[in-house]
């Protein structure tokens, strides 16, 4: 199967937004979204739709200025669209985020300007008090989310002094707090050691088998194979052009080119090797399937 | 720094009193017409301006030493409105820091409230007449014209309070006198607390007039040194201020030309209900 | 500023201060506040400097921190008196009582921290300005920070030094003026950012309970005895200015337990 390549053909405009029945699942879709800037620029956010069903882990890749973030504000609420469709759990996130805010949650870039409180316990529990939960609830929350992102020794520190990988456990903690249904993650590795990566692909996996949806914009494309089911790729313009699989999608070597995507180490070696012997493996991206498929062909 | 805090405990209580009412009650005023307007959104606005204020004030403009407190660049992103709000805010912050008076604090909202005001009124008057390509210019005059009057604003405020307090009333201690007596030797209730005392000043004693004259606060001497240091202080802060401004209305003018409420900004949707 | 210093000797602290109930605090501030404000006895007002010592002592902070901060008021509190005071004992007395008022403010700085001080005043100020001063603080961090990061590159850019005021000036007002940019673009992430994580009408913050209202009580008694010692030598001054003497002897002896106590834990 190959992956979904479009530049033109798929181009919803919000007239036609009723006409978009939502796919068993759909917890978000993006169709066709344009967003113009103060200063003149605008992104077109077209090609594909953007579709995010429950428990998938999504990655949003692209080049700088590519509008991946954009993508995500107009997910989270904090940008209308000046055309398109943009809904999530089923509505207009932009018209009515009071009524889905408890079931998502957000890591922003700058976890620095995420933490709002003077101590760990009190950040993470920023959200459950907002929403009026009593002190007894928050507490049970505050901790089940520290044990979950292993930072309960950080209870009590202060934010500011913590290394960047702490704080962005910490800015997870305070995401995962009301236990919501749709995470949306804006470069989610950033900042973490080897360890904590794993440890925190590992929960992304927990969290999308218990039924959670992840959309994550990253730049850390080696990560992807292992983080994500599913990519999409966003080309310099913003149009959505390519998505599927990891593996489909790293096999599209002239749509990366073109978006000055660097495919994962272990995709672009097996990609060498067809070019110089048709006979060698398909890619094969996670390294243990990579060390079998190698060893099978020279056999 | 271009004007000077008064400290605690030198004024009298009807007049750091009146302050803090008058304060609050602007506070209110401001607090209430921002909430109408829907100005939620702004909260962060205020509190970055506030902090903004607070590490100009803790910055060192090499070496003179001098702080600088754009109160005037603060002005005019914020209008009138919201100024009164941070002007209030950064006087409680720097109480608490020991960076400013605590009974005080009304009286110095005032002060810091009237530049913040006054500087924003001024220069948008003096960018009509200038043009916008002046706004640095505009703004360094503005801030010159504001300092002035707040600081006469301060020489009012001390004249009010330096008169009438004298050390007799004041219950202060006279060097002259001063006499370390044992209460056991005496008996206390023989010292007079409760029967008003035997050691009143006799009334015909001229030592009694003398007291009675008591040098207040020196207003003149106060007024004579503000207006001195002072012109120093406001230099600076235009100059800070008109190239603060200046640079800004080059890189992005609505933020200056048009201040915090201007249109162009990116509104969130769905505040428009005044808060979710 | 010391700003960093302040938070965290505020957050991390474990004395019987730092676990007082923060309206205690608000309330024993107010009191030895009119104390030191309604006497003009200068050994009255030492006697409330020293009880503020002892305090601080007890709390054990760093000592140099809070006296070096309240050294401010009185700094400028000298600068005001050598303009304006009537005689040399008048200008003391000023500069006791601009340090008597910032001890007792740094004392609760250093042992509350920030939002616990200001969630009892944001209940009755209206929402946007009892929310923008919980934000200030935040926000100061954030830009201390960022004030920081762009005068290290302004320097190492432009090579100023102390030697060049005027270029040091005008490298110092050009950061400022990167700050300010900044800082608008941070408030509208901020909003992002609170209006994402639950944000509606009102920041809602837990004030924390009383660990001890046995402390409580001791705190508020005490500076309740404060304010009833100044008010008595300033309505019964004729009689009582002779036994001034008498009245910083507890507050040493405070002090002097505050000391002995501390060097014991430590």
């Amino acid at each position: 199967m190959t992956a979904d390549r479009n530049v033109a053909a798929h181009n919803h405009t919000h007239e036609h937004a009723h006409e978009i029945e939502p796919v068993p699942g759909e917890i978000v879709r993006v169709s066709c979204v344009r967003h113009s800037y103060d200063d003149g620029t605008s992104v077109h956010l077209c090609g594909l739709d953007f579709v995010a069903t429950r428990g998938q882990r999504i990655a949003v890749l692209g080049p700088n200025g590519a509008g991946k973030t954009t993508m995500l504000y107009h997910i989270l609420g904090l940008l209308r669209a000046q055309e398109g469709i943009v809904r999530v759990f089923g509505v207009d996130p932009s018209e009515e985020w009071p009524a889905i805010r408890k079931r998502i949650g957000v890591v922003l870039q700058n976890v620095d300007e995420q933490i709002l409180a003077p101590t760990v316990a009190d950040d993470v529990g920023f959200s459950p008090r907002q929403y009026g939960l009593s002190e007894a609830e928050v507490a049970l929350r505050v901790d089940r989310a520290l044990a979950l992102m292993g930072i309960e020794e950080l209870r009590d520190r202060v934010p500011h002094n913590l290394s960047g990988g702490e704080k962005r456990k910490v800015a997870m903690a305070g995401a995962l707090v009301m236990e919501p249904e749709l995470l949306v993650l804006d470069e989610p590795f950033e900042g973490l050691d080897p360890a904590a990566r794993t440890m925190m692909g590992k929960l992304l996996r927990e969290l999308a088998a218990g039924g959670t949806t992840v959309v994550m914009s990253t730049h850390d494309i080696d990560s992807v194979p292992e983080m994500a089911d599913y990519a999409y790729v966003m080309g310099p313009d913003g149009h959505i052009a390519l998505s599927g699989t990891p593996a489909e999608v790293f096999s599209s070597a002239d749509i990366l080119a073109a978006g000055n995507i660097r495919p994962p180490v272990l995709a672009e070696l097996f990609m060498r090797l067809r070019q110089s012997d048709p006979d060698a493996p398909e890619p094969a991206l996670g390294v243990a399937e990579a060390a079998e498929a190698l060893l099978k062909w020279r056999g | 720094m271009s004007h000077i805090h008064i400290p605690d405990g030198v004024l009298p209580l009807w007049l750091w009193g009146a302050g803090w009412l008058l304060t609050l009650a602007l506070v209110v005023i401001a607090g209430k017409v921002a909430e109408r307007h829907e100005m939620r959104r702004k909260v962060p606005l205020l509190g970055v301006i506030a902090a903004l204020m607070l590490v100009a004030m803790s910055s060192e403009i090499v070496p003179l030493a001098y702080h600088i407190n754009l109160t005037v660049v603060g002005g005019i992103l914020l209008g009138p409105v919201l100024s009164v709000i941070v002007a209030f805010i950064v006087q409680v912050v720097l109480a608490l820091l020991g960076h400013g008076g605590v009974t005080v604090i009304g009286l110095n909202t005032l002060i810091t409230g009237a530049e913040m005001v006054l500087g924003w009124a001024l220069f948008h008057m003096l960018v009509s007449m200038l043009s916008r390509r002046r706004a640095g210019l505009a703004a360094g005059i503005a801030t010159v014209l504001t300092l002035a009057l707040t600081t006469t604003m301060l020489v009012g405020i001390v004249w009010l309070g330096g008169s009438g307090a004298t050390g007799r009333e004041t219950g202060a201690l006279d060097p002259a006198d001063l006499k370390f007596e044992n209460p056991f030797a005496t008996g206390v209730f023989s010292v007079g607390l409760f029967s008003g005392g035997e050691e009143h000043a006799d009334e015909t004693d001229p030592a009694a007039d003398e007291h009675a004259q008591e040098p207040t606060l020196s207003v003149g001497r106060f007024a004579a040194v503000v207006y001195t240091l002072g012109p120093l202080g406001w230099l600076i802060e235009a100059l800070v201020t008109a190239g603060i401004v200046g640079y800004v209305a080059r890189v992005r003018p609505t933020l200056i030309l048009s201040g915090a409420l201007a249109e162009k900004q990116r509104r969130i949707p769905g505040d428009e209900a005044g808060g979710l | 500023m010391h700003i960093g210093a302040v938070d965290q000797a505020a957050t991390l602290g474990t004395s019987w201060l730092h676990r007082s109930w923060p309206i205690a605090k608000l309330v024993a501030f107010a009191l030895v506040l009119a104390a030191a404000m309604v006497t003009w006895n200068l050994l009255v007002l030492l006697g409330i400097v020293v009880l503020l010592s002892a305090a601080i002592v007890s709390s054990r902070v760093k000592p140099g921190l809070a006296f070096t901060l309240a050294a401010y008021p009185a700094f400028f509190a000298a600068v005001f008196a050598l303009a304006s005071a009537p005689d040399v004992l008048s200008g003391f007395v000023i500069v006791l009582k601009a340090l008597a008022a910032g001890l007792a403010a740094v004392t609760v700085a250093l042992t509350t921290p920030y939002p616990q001080i200001f969630a009892p005043v944001q209940r009755v100020v209206p929402g946007i300005v009892g929310d923008a001063l919980l934000m200030t603080y935040r926000s100061t961090f954030l830009l201390l920070d960022k004030f920081a990061n762009l005068m290290t590159a302004v320097r190492l850019r432009s090579g100023v030094s102390v030697g060049q005021p005027v270029r040091a000036a005008r490298a110092t007002t050009q950061a400022l003026g990167g700050l300010l940019l900044y800082s608008f673009d941070l408030s509208q992430r901020d909003y992002d950012i609170m209006r994402v994580r639950g944000y509606q009408d009102r920041l809602r913050v837990a004030v924390h309970p009383s660990t001890s209202r046995a402390a409580d009580a001791v705190l508020v008694a005490t500076t309740l005895a404060a304010l009833a010692t100044s008010l008595l030598w300033r309505i019964a001054a004729d009689s009582l200015n002779p036994y001034s003497w008498l009245v910083p002897i507890p507050a040493l002896f405070a002090l002097l337990a505050a000391l002995v106590s501390s060097r014991r834990k430590s």
